[in-house]
């Protein structure tokens, strides 16, 4: 022991030492640099791998064409990843952020949500798309959720739409023939499943985004219908949420409730839970967003049994809107590597036939159409409305990011009886105002 | 065992051989001091550097992506004082704090008096109750979700014959997230209060029999003081989780319903990544910092003079 307590390390011994090792680790990654360029750029010039970063909704679509581009570009492999929402935007905002973005990611259209396409397109991060030729056909009414400054950025493949999702079976086992086509009519149904011992209207509000769809199948027609120029009156402070339809729509929400139309506790209940009560017939519908429908059929015994319908939110069927909004996409980083390869993948889901396979795997209504595009069965229902009484989600023309969270946070109090319809659009005028 | 515990535990002067040694002028370059170099140089830039950095962020109105940014002075400050949100966040967080620190202390110190007896399965015990400390907090959080089902027929609610709202009462969510932390961490505590009642000395414990003092007497008057340095860790330990608590809450309520369990951390998370503030953000987590280091400072201080008196 002593001996070794004694022997010394000269500093000049220990520097070498030092030295040698990071000398030998220096020599190490060249060597490993030098091995991967010689594999990748000497080789094929066409040995690219794209990365993709996208939420969970997109995994069906991408998983599809991914392969299929595979088969079209063999040089060309992909990458991807999904997680739910929130995870994908703390990531990929602080990759965003610390310029080291993947060279294909989800973006949300229009503005109003810290990954929309206004708010990355204003960082200048993501690339102009609008050379594409899929870009020349974009519907009028849905060219603010593609484009800023008259620039296409998102790529997107059609638009989903908000009702309700019901179980057949049910409706049929409590006497009803045939979906609600007022508002008159859609609490008489509520009623009669109320008396023949179902829940009317599954709610999940414990996870956020589920609170606002209520208000957004609603608000089309109490607003919009009434007003279509509401949004451009909002943004120049002619109008505000409290002296709108939306205190109607809020109303006749908290009327549901009262009616005790939704399951005990909804701010107690999740978004699976609310899936499983009406795949399961203990609820007979729900309102959401037509890109869930997939879910709710997997965990569905018989997926036929599933539909949907428009919910009427006025008593005059004239006057019952739509909210019809394009579906999330995805953008290519303005300054990733891969730039040409990653814009070319993009046009290539631009191609018609890829349109309606994405629009296909996550029940939406293609972007544009031709004789090989199928629609869903379920949403054959929202086709009439689609042309000229459809409005897009009412966040995608917000001016921030602020006012949907608050929008979730005000209906949770309003369902808990926290805090009364007043102040819950005073809150979100205020967001709106930021 | 005792002495010689107490032994180790003296500082222990330097070896002889090293102290008669007359090369002493330059301290930075001592072999102890070269030894920890590399991983000070680590440390430095891969914590001290991003840290400092990123405090000059409070400064600014920098959205989180992109190069524009504009330095702002204290105008993310000035924000704070009047942010409804972020004051009411302040108070779940001191509510919940409070809660944790003393129902988890008090929970891990009976855990630890219970499994310190003489018991037959006492090791198994031991393991079963600091097996939550190594699940994840958002793996946790998820399962007590299930738990907290609503629904009269499932988790809590059908064990126990109630039909409460767990999570989705306003009034109740932040204390129903508080149990989920302590049921996961009073195992953490009841770890480090063994380790102090395993040095308690015997001795003591019998001459205070001898002395005719009673089995509570003896843990008010020869435990209880002995387990000081225990209760310092543990408190300080427990107060800085509970100011910076953020998986559980992001993963079971997501700082609802409405903003009922809003905590500091979950609010500066949403100012950076929803809402796409990072300036304000980071000057959210400015002023958590110095909140938690200045609490930590006051309880170390306070509790070490304790220590010091006995």
């Amino acid at each position: 022991m002593t001996e070794l307590r004694d022997a010394r390390l000269s500093r000049v011994q220990f520097f070498r030492m030092m030295g040698g090792l990071a000398v030998a680790a220096a020599a190490t990654a060249c060597s490993t640099k030098t091995q991967s360029t010689g594999s990748t750029g000497q080789g094929q010039a066409s040995a690219v791998e794209l990365r993709f970063v996208g939420v969970a909704d997109q995994k069906a679509p991408m998983d599809e064409l991914v392969a299929a581009y595979k088969q079209a570009k063999p040089g060309v492999t992909l990458a991807t990843s999904f997680a739910p929402t929130d995870q994908v935007q703390t990531s990929l905002r602080t990759q965003l952020g610390a310029g080291n973005a993947p060279d294909v990611h989800v973006v949300y259209p229009g503005s109003g949500s810290a990954m929309s396409m206004t708010q990355i397109a204003g960082a200048g991060l993501l690339a102009d798309l609008s050379d594409q030729a899929w870009t020349q056909t974009i519907p009028t009414g849905f060219k603010p959720a593609f484009q800023k400054d008259g620039k296409t950025y998102i790529y997107s493949a059609g638009s989903s739409v908000i009702g309700a999702i019901y179980n057949k079976k049910v409706f049929q086992e409590a006497g009803i023939d045939a979906p609600p086509t007022t508002w008159t009519e859609f609490l008489a149904v509520c009623d009669k499943l109320k008396k023949a011992g179902k829940t009317p209207i599954a709610l999940g509000a414990q996870t956020p985004w589920v609170t606002q769809l209520i208000t957004y199948a609603l608000v089309p027609s109490t607003v919009y219908a009434k007003d279509p120029t509401f949004d451009d009156k909002q943004a120049a402070g002619q109008t505000s949420f409290a002296k709108s339809g939306w205190r109607e729509a809020m109303e006749m929400y908290l009327e549901l409730q009262k009616r005790g139309f939704f399951n005990d506790k909804p701010n107690g209940t999740t978004f699976e839970q609310q899936i499983s009560m009406v795949a399961t017939g203990k609820a007979a519908m729900a309102i959401q967003v037509s890109a869930v429908l997939p879910d709710f059929r997997k965990s569905a015994g018989n997926p036929d049994d599933l539909s949907m319908f428009p919910v009427p939110g006025a008593d005059d069927a004239a006057q019952v809107w739509i909210p019809a909004g394009v579906v999330v996409g995805l953008g290519a980083a303005a300054k990733g590597k891969n730039l040409a390869e990653a814009k070319a993948f993009i046009d290539f889901l631009g191609k018609q036939e890829n349109i309606n396979r994405w629009a296909k795997a996550i029940a939406a209504i293609p972007l544009t159409q031709d004789a090989s595009s199928s629609i869903d069965p379920a949403v054959q229902s929202f086709l009439p409305f689609t042309k000229d009484k459809a409005v897009p989600f009412m966040d995608q023309r917000w001016p921030n990011a602020e006012v949907q969270p608050v929008h979730f946070a005000v209906i949770q109090d309003l369902l808990a009886g926290k805090i009364k319809i007043d102040e819950a659009l005073q809150k979100m005028d205020e967001a709106y105002a930021k | 065992m005792t002495r010689q515990m107490t032994t180790t535990a003296t500082p222990v002067g330097r070896p002889t051989a090293a102290a008669g040694r007359p090369r002493r002028r330059f301290a930075a370059l001592s072999p102890s001091w070269l030894f920890a170099a590399p991983a000070l140089v680590v440390y430095a830039a891969v914590v001290l550097y991003p840290s400092l950095a990123g405090m000059l962020y409070a400064f600014t109105d920098w959205s989180g992506i992109g190069a524009d940014k504009s330095f702002v002075g204290l105008a993310n400050f000035q924000t704070l004082l009047h942010d409804e949100q972020a004051m009411d966040s302040i108070g779940n967080t001191l509510l919940l704090t409070v809660a944790i620190v003393v129902v988890q202390n008090g929970v891990g110190l009976l855990l630890a008096l219970g499994v310190h007896a003489k018991l037959k399965s006492r090791a198994l015990l031991r393991v079963i109750f600091f097996a939550p400390v190594v699940v994840s907090p958002v793996m946790v959080a998820f399962l007590w979700k299930y738990i907290y089902n609503p629904d009269p027929s499932a988790g809590l609610n059908g064990l126990l014959g109630l039909q409460i709202d767990w999570l989705g009462d306003p009034s109740l969510a932040l204390w129903s997230i508080a149990a989920t932390v302590v049921w996961q961490y009073a195992g953490y505590s009841m770890v480090i209060f063994l380790a102090g009642l395993e040095g308690v000395p015997r001795e003591l414990h019998e001459a205070a029999m001898i002395d005719g003092a009673g089995t509570l007497q003896r843990f008010r008057y020869v435990t209880w003081p002995l387990l000081a340095p225990a209760l310092t860790i543990n408190l300080m330990l427990s107060t800085i989780g509970g100011l910076k608590l953020f998986d559980q809450v992001f993963a079971a309520t997501n700082g609802g319903p409405g903003y009922a369990t809003e905590t500091l951390s979950t609010v500066l998370y949403k100012q950076a990544f929803v809402f796409g503030k990072f300036g304000y953000s980071t000057a959210i987590a400015l002023v958590l910092a110095l909140f938690v280091a200045a609490v930590s400072l006051v309880q170390v201080y306070y509790l070490r003079g304790r220590e010091v008196a006995q």
